[in-house]
Order: structure tokens, then sequence, then C-alpha cells
């Protein structure tokens, strides 16, 4: 039954859009509107335990390392600098500065990743604040784990688009689209931390 | 048929507002510190909140490119931030971790 | 789908081409036959949530019965209830959800066709990891402190069908820390908790999907407000699904880490709080019940009309009701807890809000009532099933208010009272609302119409045995009668009506029966429907019988609410609808288009891409769950790279592949066509 040509209105799939703003796009902003369920959750998980009193074990709060947390979440905050210079440059058809900048969010990224792997070890070996120390641990965990996940996931992501733009010389248009989708989805990524940073490490204190 | 950019924010720009975030970050550590020295009480939470949400709506609005942006995203993207606001204030509120003042 | 001449590779295997066969439906990004897949796979469920239900019937049909044991009992009524929830109605709803939108709206497809069948494989092996639990699922009672094994008796106590008892057997709610890792030691919950997660999964991608779909993808002139109100119904739904899931979602992943990795999020000796996992799961668990009853409520609301001449009765209202619905349905999840030992004032709070949803769902039934008051009615089978929902879901809806009346749900709390109350809502509300969708769209799928009389059968075997089964509950509950309890005592007095409702059950099975046979008999020897069975209203009946694979041959552009209606009938002075002259030649002439479409229409290619990824997951949770063991780690890591290999995959992949493009005249006289 289907052979060739096209009929006009729903010719090409992302062309029909009756909102004037593309399916993927609108996908990915109805996507992160559900993440702040996600996070939400977590976060109020932790305000309900971290400053509960008559746990056993070492409390989140009181291990804190302001200063070091301070430099991971500048590093994460720039992330979101360079990410749009990417964005960006590809907009004014610089593949090269697209590439680099690509590379520097994935770099930035991947730094703050090792921050935090850094600070788990040192709560975990210096501590002994575990996933199993108190429910409070378990929060803080449970909340900076699966953002690290989601950081984790978008460094991938960042790390494939430069490596198809190394590969065949740059960014095709479809291309291009999924850069600025990873775009959003890192910058989301990096206002819920700036979420966490202040909620959880400035304002939260363990019981007295 | 992509939807066009009218008013795209310079690389100039840009680096102007990631001075401004780290300028507001810098407060925000600032104010920690002070706080621990004075204790400010419930204002040091009213103001580290409010940085962090101008941080948030920056980041949201310039870089996410909202405040330019059709209108039907930023209506389920705040819808979904309010929903959640809400809602998780609502159930600390009811396990005694929050308390709402009436 | 193109027959064009070879193009260069554009994936790494070859693309996928069959027509027919296994392989068409393992590939496929068509969402009517995903619709269809969803759809079979529900039903299959809802037998088995079936029996499992005839089984908890047998054993209450007397007292102090030894039928079941005790662990098989708790067994059974966890995993019906957990079945029919996210494995029927949940995917009956996408089912119709899938196979209707893009006709309704007047699409060719979905926004992200292999998304949508990603959705559905992550739901098929989610249910199948969900059932395994049958084989593999273990549930050993707790240590007490002293070291002895809990108080569950050797070989499980009197009674048969013991080796039920490894199945999910924490409730469908998983009441936490009675489902956590001390009391519900073994993995039988681990797999109740993973296969939701899965399931949960889907239905989240999937409303991200009808949402674009909805707002980027409709016909010229589908303004919002002239959508059908079953389109406007789904994406309440959606949003529900869009921002509940993840609740759940992270309410599993702590109840997971739980039982896993020694977290104590729930674990009282911890510290941890069981109330918290109520809040969460309640505030997931009561937008999923208007998930369950919305689309419910969408089909009614085309099928009312269409059966009573006449158009709905308040569309706006219907729309805007339906939307206020989904928005209160997110503040009053705390009437779930009103004997949690939740504070007076949330209690009054969320009593308070819970009697304000009566109001949007008031004027709904008002609006239905309406719609059918001086119509001329035609009891087809469809709508027998929908007049049944309207009355049968008031009923439900009004022990509804009662529950929101605190001292009174305190009384009622964990009676038979709340089973006849949600099973009214339910069953008499969703399932009879999903039968008469059956019915109605039936002909959309074979080109044919079901059996009257089978149809008019089934429908009052299925009421007669509907209600014979729930309404005695209402005062069984009443009078003393508890829930999740295994056996009464003969001295309750409560055997006789038990007696009553074990028949009724197996009346209502009869009933479905009579619903597979007319299905299978309808599929081959019914007769032939025509474009237009019902002489329906909306746009779905402007194409073919069954739908082409293309929907439609035109798009259409549409001019008004009930656009098809229009197209057939006109107004007199007095406001009733007159039959155009030429409106069989109208139809004929849609039939004739839609089935030569002036140009061939190039679709969405078939795609491996998402069944692959999607058996990625299940293979990752059987790990988790045994990933003490050397083999659970490997079988993490083999997911993981079985998801990963196909998302690489789907990435490089176009969705359709290249073909050529029309010339610019041959547009031109398409856009001057119908």
């Amino acid at each position: 039954m289907s052979d060739v040509a096209h009929d006009t209105p729903v010719a090409h799939h992302d062309d029909h859009e009756s909102t004037g703003i593309g399916n993927r796009k609108l996908g990915m902003w109805v996507f992160l509107s559900s993440e702040f369920m996600f996070f939400g959750a977590l976060i109020a998980n932790y305000l309900l335990y971290s400053n509960r009193g008559g746990f056993a074990g070492t409390y989140p709060a009181e291990i804190y390392d302001i200063p070091f947390t301070s430099v991971s979440s500048f590093v994460l905050l720039m992330s979101s600098l360079t990410m749009v210079l990417a964005h960006n440059a590809l907009s004014n058809g610089d593949q090269n500065g697209a590439r680099t900048w690509l590379f520097a969010t994935a770099a930035l990224g991947a730094v703050f990743l090792g921050g935090q792997v850094f600070e788990f070890t040192e709560f975990i070996t210096q501590y002994g604040m575990t996933l199993s120390t108190n429910p409070a641990a378990s929060a803080f965990y449970l909340l900076t784990g699966f953002h690290g996940t989601h950081v984790a996931v978008g460094v991938i992501m960042l790390l494939s688009l430069w490596g198809i733009s190394r590969r065949t010389g740059g960014l095709s248009e479809k291309h291009g689209m999924s850069l600025e989708l990873v775009g959003l989805y890192w910058h989301f990524v990096d206002i819920i931390w700036i979420v966490i940073f202040t909620v959880v490490y400035l304002l939260s204190v363990p019981p007295t | 048929m992509t939807a066009e950019h009218e008013a795209h924010p310079s690389p100039a720009q840009y680096w102007k507002i990631a001075a401004l975030l780290a300028i507001l970050t810098a407060f925000e550590v600032a104010l920690y510190y002070i706080d621990q020295a004075l204790g400010l009480g419930t204002l040091n939470a009213l103001m580290l909140i409010s940085l962090a949400l101008l941080k948030f709506v920056i980041v949201v609005g310039w870089y996410m490119h909202l405040r330019f942006e059709n209108a039907i995203p930023s209506r389920f993207f705040t819808a979904g931030a309010i929903l959640a606001v809400a809602l998780y204030l609502v159930v600390l509120s009811a396990l005694g971790a929050v308390v709402i003042r009436g | 789908m193109t027959a064009t001449a070879e193009r260069p590779q554009t994936s790494i295997f070859k693309r996928p081409s069959s027509t027919t066969g296994i392989w068409y439906w393992l590939t496929t990004v068509d969402h009517k036959k995903i619709g269809i897949m969803y759809g079979y796979a529900a039903f299959v469920f809802f037998i088995i949530g079936g029996l499992e239900a005839l089984m908890l019937r047998i054993q209450l049909a007397s007292a102090n019965a030894e039928f079941l044991t005790a662990g098989a009992y708790n067994a059974m009524f966890t995993m019906h209830a957990t079945t029919m929830v996210f494995l029927f109605i949940m995917p009956a709803s996408a089912a119709f959800m899938n196979y209707l939108i893009p006709l309704m709206i007047g699409a060719r497809d979905v926004a992200f066709p292999r998304l949508n069948a990603l959705s559905w494989w992550i739901f098929f092996f989610g249910g199948i990891f969900l059932y395994s639990t049958f084989i593999f699922g273990t549930s050993v009672p707790p240590i007490g402190p002293d070291g002895i094994p809990g108080n569950l008796a050797a070989g499980g106590g009197p009674g048969s069908f013991n080796w039920l008892a490894d199945s999910p057997d924490g409730g469908w709610f998983g009441y936490q820390p009675n489902a956590g890792p001390f009391y519900s030691a073994g993995t039988a919950m681990d797999y109740w908790a993973l296969g939701l997660q899965i399931i949960g999964l889907a239905s989240l991608v999937s409303s991200v999907n009808f949402i674009v779909t909805i707002f980027n993808m409709r016909a010229k002139g589908m303004r919002l407000l002239r959508m059908p109100v079953f389109v406007w119904m789904s994406t309440v739904v959606a949003f529900l699904l869009l921002f509940s899931i993840p609740i759940i979602a992270v309410a599993l992943f702590m109840v997971t880490f739980d039982r896993q990795f020694g977290t104590l999020f729930f674990a009282p000796v911890g510290g941890g709080d069981p109330i918290l996992w109520q809040h969460l799961f309640w505030l997931f668990g009561h937008p999923e019940v208007y998930i369950l009853i919305l689309p419910a409520m969408g089909i009614v609301s085309e099928v009312l009309p269409v059966f009573s001449r006449k158009p709905l009765f308040g569309y706006s209202a219907v729309v805007f009701a339906g939307a206020a619905i989904g928005f209160l349905g997110f503040g009053v999840w705390a009437h779930h807890m009103f004997a949690s030992g939740i504070t007076p004032v949330a209690q009054a709070a969320f009593g308070l809000a819970t009697m304000t949803i009566a109001i949007p769902t008031g004027i709904k039934i008002f609006n239905w009532l309406g719609t059918m008051w001086g119509g001329r009615l035609h009891l087809t089978t469809p709508m027998l099933f929908a007049v049944g929902f309207v009355a049968m879901f008031t009923i439900g809806g009004l022990s509804g208010v009662t529950h929101a009346v605190v001292p009174s749900d305190w009384q009622q709390t964990d009676t038979y009272y709340i089973v006849a109350h949600f099973h009214y809502v339910l069953f008499g509300g969703s399932v009879f609302g999903l039968f008469a969708g059956l019915y109605y769209w039936f002909p959309k799928l074979t080109g044919k119409v079901m059996n009257e009389k089978l149809g008019k059968a089934n429908f009052w075997l299925m009421f007669i045995g509907f209600n014979t089964t729930f309404a005695p509950m209402h005062w069984l509950g009443l009078q003393g009668m508890v829930r999740r309890t295994w056996k009464y005592a003969p001295e309750t007095g409560l055997e006789p009506w038990n007696i009553v409702v074990t028949i009724g059950a197996f009346i209502i099975a009869t009933g479905v029966s009579v619903f597979m046979y007319n299905w299978g008999h309808s599929r081959r020897h019914g007769e032939d429907s025509g474009l237009d069975p019902w002489d329906a209203r909306t746009v779905e009946w402007t194409i073919p019988n069954p739908t082409p694979e293309y929907n439609f041959g035109v798009s259409p552009v549409i001019s008004k609410l009930d656009h098809f209606w229009h197209l057939k009938y006109d107004q007199d002075d007095e406001g009733r609808a007159v039959r155009k002259d030429d409106a069989d030649e109208i139809v004929a002439e849609l039939e004739h288009v839609g089935l030569n479409p002036p140009e061939p229409i190039p679709l969405p290619n078939p795609s491996y891409f998402p069944l692959l990824m999607a058996a990625g997951f299940p293979l990752m949770f059987y790990g988790v769950i045994y990933h003490t063991t050397a083999w659970g780690k490997a079988l993490i890591a083999i997911g993981a790279v079985i998801s990963l290999a196909a998302v690489i995959g789907w990435a490089i992949e176009p969705l359709e592949e290249p073909h050529d493009e029309p010339g610019e005249e041959i547009l031109e006289e398409v856009e001057a066509g119908v």
C-alpha cells in the first residue's frame, strides 16, 4: 500500500507540530518536569531524617566538608556555561568550537563525579558512615547517589555527541537537536544540585 | 521547522551570567560561615533559599532558554516544580518534620 | 515499508521488514498493533487475576475454611490486586489510548513510535518478571529475637495450595515494615517491588509520548476543545502518570535498598519511619486510582452520545471536570491513612479535600444523565455497559463519600465495606467502561460487529454477578468482616452472605467466558460492519474498518466538535438532527478515499531496538535480587550491556528509512483534495 511520496500535513515525523515546538524538545521538557517529583521525594526524604534525633552513628550534616563541596558545586555550575557555549557555537556553525565546549562540559561533569566519589569514600572510610549507619545516612546517599547517576548518564551522552562529531567531522541538524536536548537535561541536573547544595549541605543541621 | 530563537543571548552574556552565578554561590558560602559564627536563625534559611531560587531561575530562564521559549513547555515545567514543592511540604508537615504555621 | 530502490544501510543490522508473522509483531512500531498487544496481554492478566479472586472466594465461602493456607491466602489477595491494577486495568487503558488517540486527533501515529514500542515491551517483560515469582520467589517467616522463626506452622499450617505462599504476600500496597526485609524475608516481595518498578517505567515513557502526541500532532482544525472527551481524559491520565510514577519509583527504590542493601528507610529498629512509606505510596496511589477510572469515563463519554442520538451534554464541563478531578486527586492521598495515626488537623484537611472531589465527579454524572435525557436510546451492548457504568460508579462514589467522613471511615477501615467501595468504582466503573469500549470499537479492529445476543448475555451475567458479589460486602463490612484475613469464625454469622458473594463471583466468571466466546466467534463469523456501524460522531469513524495501516488516506481538516456528525447531519429549526440527503454518499466517499489514498504514504519503519532494550531490564533486576551471588552480578552486567547496546543502535537508526520526495505538483493536488 505504501510506496513513495508523502501526504503534506504529516509528511515528516518531526515536522508536524501544533504547538510550534518540535516533538523531541517538547518531550524533553515534559520528561524533565516529572523529574521534579523524583528528586523532590528524595530531598523530602533527606529533610525528614537529616535532623531527626535518636539515631545511632554519624549524621551526614556532622561531617560535611563545605569548602570541598563548594568547589565541586562551582565546577558543576560552570559546566552549564560550557554547555550553553557548545550549543551557541553549533548554532553559529562552529563545529570545532561546539566539539571543544562539549568535551569541556563532559570533563567538568567528570570532575564533579570524581569529587562525589572522593567525598563518599571519605565518609565511609574516615567517618564510618555507610548506607546502613542510620536513616539520615541512607537518605543522603540515595539522594546524592541518584543525582550522581544522572550526572554520569549526562556525561555519557555528552561524550557520545563529542565522539560522533569527531568521527563525522561535525554534527548534523538531527544531532544538533540532540545536543540541545542533552543541554536541557544537563542544566536540569545542575539546577537540582543548586537545590541540593543549599538545602542539604548549607542548611541542614544534625540534631542537637 | 524548528523553533526560532529570536532573542539568543550572546557568548559574552553567557559568561556574564556565569560570573553572576559564581558570585551568588560565593554569597551563599559566605552566609553559611556567617551563620556559623553569629547564628542568624530563620533569616539564614530565608536568604539561602532565596539565593538558591535566584540561581535556579537564572539557569532555567537563560541557560535553558525558557524565558524565550513557547509558553507550553514553560507551563509544564513550572507546574512540575510547584506541584513537587507543594506536595512534599505537605508530606513533611504531616510527618512532623516541617511546621507550617497557619 | 518503502518499495524504493535499495538504499545504503543506515544501521548496524539490516532493518527488519517483515509484514506478517511473529517478526512483524516483535518489531512493529505501529500504534495500532502495539495497542492490540497491550489489549491481549491485559486480558490474559484479567483472567489470571480473576482466577486468583476465585481462589479467595472459595476460601471465604465457608467459615474456618482451610481451602488455602494463611500464607497462600495472603499471596492471593496481594497478587489479585497487583495484577488487576497494574497488569490489567492500566495496560487495558493503554491499549485503548494507543489504538485510538492518533485516530481521534487525525494523526498517523504517536510522536515517538519506537518509544511507544519500548513502553509495550518494558511492560510485557515486567509482567513476566513479576509473575516469575510464582516459579522463583520465596517467602520465609521472620526470625524472632530468640532466633526462632516466626509463628507460622511448619508446612504453612492447615490448608492447601501452600506453594502459592512463596509469592508476594505483603499486600498490593506493600506496607512497611511488614513487607520489608525482616518481616517478609525471602525474594517474593523483591519480585513485587522490582516488577512494579519496571512496569512504572513503561507508563512514564508512555505518558511523555502521549502528551507530546496530543499537543503536537493534531490534524488541522483539531483545536484542543474540539478533541473527543476520551482524548482529553487520556491527557489528564498522562499528566497524572507523569507526576505520580516518579514518587512510587523513589519509594520502590527505597524499599529495594532496604531489602537488598541494608538501608534503614522504613525499619523502625534502625529509626526508619513506616508512615513515610504510606505517604509516598498513597501520594502515588491516589492519583493512580484516577488513572484507573478516567479512561473508562472517557470511553463512556464517547459511547453515551452515540447511542442516545444526542451530543454530550456540557462538553466543556465534562472536560474541565476531568481536569479538576486529576488536579484535586493530588491533594487527597492521606484519606487512605485516616486510621494510621496522622494528626487531627491532617485528617480534617484531607477529609474536606476528599469531599471536594465529589463536585467535579457529580458534574460528570449529571452531564451523562443529561446526555441520555430526551435522547432516543439504543440499548446495544456497548450502551448497556456504559449505562451500567454510570449507575455502578455512582453507587461506588456514594460509598466513597462516606469514607470522606473521618469518624465514619475509622469504622469502615480494614473492613469489607472498603472492598465494596473500590470494587464498585473499579469493576462497576472501570471494567464496565472498558467492556463498553471493547464492544464499541471492535469494528475498527476487525471490520466486524460483535454478536448482540451474546453481548447482552455477557452484560447481564456480568451485571448480575457483579452486584451479587459486591453489594453484600457493604453490610458484611459494617457487620465487622475484616479484610485481608484468611478465615472468619462461624459465630460471626458472616457465612450465609459470603456464600452469596462467592456464587456471584462465579456468575461473573461465566459472563467473562461468554465474552471470550463472543470475541473469538465474532472475529471469524461476525457481520461486516462497514465504515460507520453505529452512526457515530467522531473522526476515528471516518476511515475504513479494519483501520488501514496508514490510518487516514488524506489527513482530515476538522471544522468543529463532533466533526463527523456534522458531515452527515444538519439541524432543523428546533435544533433536532436531520440527516443530510447526501450523507450516505459522503460516507461512501470517505470509505473510498480511505481505501485509496491519492498518494502512497511512508510510515516509520519497524525496529528491533525497543524489544532489545526492554529485554535488558528484567535481566538487570534478576541480577539485583540475587546480587550477592556471582551470577547475579553477571546478570546485572549483561542486562546493562544489552540495554546500552540497544540504545546506541536506536540512536543511530533513523525513524524512517530514506525515501523519495514527491514533486511540488503532487503536493498541491493533495492539498486541494478532500
